[in-house]
């Protein structure tokens, strides 16, 4: 990709012309996009940490058969926050922070088109974060339904439930507001000449997720709405004593649930196809198949919802329908796989961190993908339904995958965001001790799901003992490697190790090629040509 | 019309040809390739629904 405006034109002229707030006011008020992005990643690291410890202490648990630690109420509260931390408070926001930061640099506009609600969208997750967290200091302590708050559990706890339902409320409308902010700014704001088919496949991928956002966000609303009004209001929605249906909640939340698993890989899809062609110095194989096959997976995502309840009485033409469309989104989703592997195929290859991370991404991700294929066969299903496989799976493909890929983004853009290198060996070593670790802990959750072992239990028979003790060795390991990750970062903003402009041979888009290191506060005043 | 569904019949595979996505970018509107997305897929399901209904007749 070229522009006619000499590089770093427009770039960095304003700088010192009008001050901006210092301090926390700074932060408080920001509408400026990188100083958004930079919130929303610092937020995300922290939910990931405070998720993460969830996660420890449910595997310290879990170590020995019998109950150690945790008490079992305790226990089931652990395993829902930390899903809920994860899914809205770590990795949907960072991935909303790399959106702010990249896509106005990616598509040459000077930021995003609604600045100050961008700024609202921020600041909304933050009181839902501190609810979610204040909710385990409530009487009868935080929801314990799991994630997914069916009822007729979620009906029967405490004031936690209310201050969940609202968390997950502020999260949508943020969400929704993000959303259309990323919509407008991709359709409206790119340089001349950057027209839908030149922009760089991130965009491609969020500006389809925030569609994705947009349609189910209001599902999720209406599904917790629904719960609230069941518990204060006297309805019976999903009351089967007044009339109503508990599966019907499982179909409406099942219905954002699993565009939802997209809204969180798809982002990663994009930062996936940066890094391999950047350091495989190769363009990507297929670009116009990759935009394809994006927007199939989107629509596709919308039909296959039913494959997360076959246990729960669906006819068996349901059943049967959900299998097939289930098996088939694999097709565009094997279709990626294959462009990434070819887009290597005989490239000039160097193996940094980021290109790791992806090359990590790609073949555990592969595994989640598989292990998704044998959920989806309705007999194997009914056999493996709540069992620790579904754990295994779905942690292959949002920790190895999106989880992944958002290491593999953060070093790749550091340079650009800090103006400074990372320590390579750190980030290396945090790869390895990563990849070590995650497939010690989640491997062999498979054989205990195989096995028989329930998920979501505090206590084991004994013979998950052994496997449970491997998976929670893995399980620190993978946790306590990611404190590397966390020193890099500081230490790479605090070191003086400058880095180019372009520090990656092969990294062709408009922040590469015309912007420096570290970017500047304001970017792009006069759009870039694109040719 | 038809070029926007059969790009979009290939997308759903995931694969198009350049000479293929070339003519595209030159022809189709987006507005034809997503009308001809969502009846696609509405096709695509009305399909699979035939499929299940002549195995479970």
């Amino acid at each position: 990709m070229s522009a006619a405006v000499p590089a770093h034109d427009s770039a960095h002229h304003d700088d010192h012309a009008h001050a901006h707030p210092t301090g926390l006011t700074r932060w408080l008020f920001t509408t400026n996009h990188k100083d958004i992005g930079t919130l929303y990643l610092f937020f995300a690291l922290a939910m990931f940490f405070l998720g993460g410890s969830m996660a420890l202490a449910m595997r310290a648990e879990l170590f020995q058969p019998g109950l150690q630690y945790l008490n079992p109420e305790f226990f089931n509260s652990l395993t829902t926050v930390h899903g809920l931390v994860m899914v809205f408070g770590a990795i949907m926001p960072a991935w909303v922070g790399f959106a702010n930061w990249l896509i106005p640099m990616q598509i040459g506009a000077a930021d995003m088109a609604f600045p100050r609600m961008n700024n609202w969208s921020f600041w909304l997750v933050v009181p839902a974060a501190i609810l979610l967290v204040a909710s385990f200091f409530v009487p009868g302590g935080a929801a314990a339904s799991g994630w997914t708050l069916y009822p007729p559990l979620i009906i029967q706890q405490g004031i936690s439930i209310d201050m969940t339902i609202l968390a997950v409320h502020i999260l949508g409308a943020s969400s929704i507001m993000g959303s259309i902010n990323i919509i407008t700014t991709i359709l409206n704001l790119r340089a001349p000449g950057m027209t839908l088919m030149k922009m760089p496949l991130f965009v491609w991928t969020w500006l389809i997720t925030a569609y994705l956002l947009i349609a189910v966000m209001p599902v999720l609303a209406g599904a917790v709405t629904m719960l609230l009004t069941d518990r204060h209001f006297g309805t019976s929605f999903f009351n089967a004593a007044g009339g109503g249906d508990p599966t019907m909640f499982m179909h409406i939340f099942w219905f954002f649930g699993h565009p939802e698993v997209y809204i969180m890989i798809l982002p990663a899809f994009g930062v996936v196809s940066a890094i391999i062609p950047a350091f495989a110095r190769k363009p990507l194989f297929g670009y116009a198949s990759m935009v394809y096959a994006t927007a199939s997976i989107a629509l596709l995502s919308f039909i296959v919802w039913g494959h997360h309840m076959f246990t729960v009485g669906m006819p068996a033409a349901g059943n049967l329908f959900f299998m097939y469309a289930t098996m088939l989104i694999a097709v565009p989703t094997g279709v990626k796989i294959f462009n990434w592997i070819a887009t290597m195929w005989q490239g000039s290859m160097t193996f940094e961190t980021p290109m790791l991370f992806s090359i990590g991404f790609l073949c555990l991700f592969t595994i989640g993908g598989f292990s998704g294929l044998v959920l989806a066969v309705v007999p194997v299903d009914i056999t493996l339904h709540n069992t620790y496989y579904v754990v295994a799976h779905f942690h292959y493909v949002l920790v190895s995958g999106a989880l992944f890929a958002l290491f593999a983004g953060a070093y790749f853009w550091l340079p650009k965001f800090t103006g400074n290198m990372y320590n390579e060996s750190l980030g290396k070593l945090h790869f390895w001790l990563s990849v070590i670790g995650f497939n010690i802990a989640f491997f062999p959750q498979h054989f205990l799901g195989l096995a028989g072992m329930p998920r979501r239990i505090p206590d084991y028979a004994l013979q998950f003992a052994e496997w449970n003790m491997w998976s929670s060795i893995g399980a620190f390991v993978f946790g306590f490697s990611q404190l590397l990750f966390l020193y890099n970062v500081i230490e790479c903003i605090r070191s003086n190790r400058k880095a180019a402009d372009n520090p990656w041979e092969g990294a062709d888009t408009l922040e590469w090629t015309h912007l420096p290191s570290p970017a500047p506060y304001h970017t792009f005043e006069t759009a870039p040509v694109v040719k | 019309m038809m070029d926007a569904f059969r790009a979009v019949f290939w997308s759903f595979f995931g694969v198009r040809k350049k000479k293929e996505y070339d003519k595209d970018a030159k022809t189709l509107s987006p507005q034809a390739v997503i009308a001809a997305g969502i009846v696609s897929t509405l096709l695509f399901v009305l399909a699979l629904l035939a499929l299940v209904k002549f195995i479970t007749r």
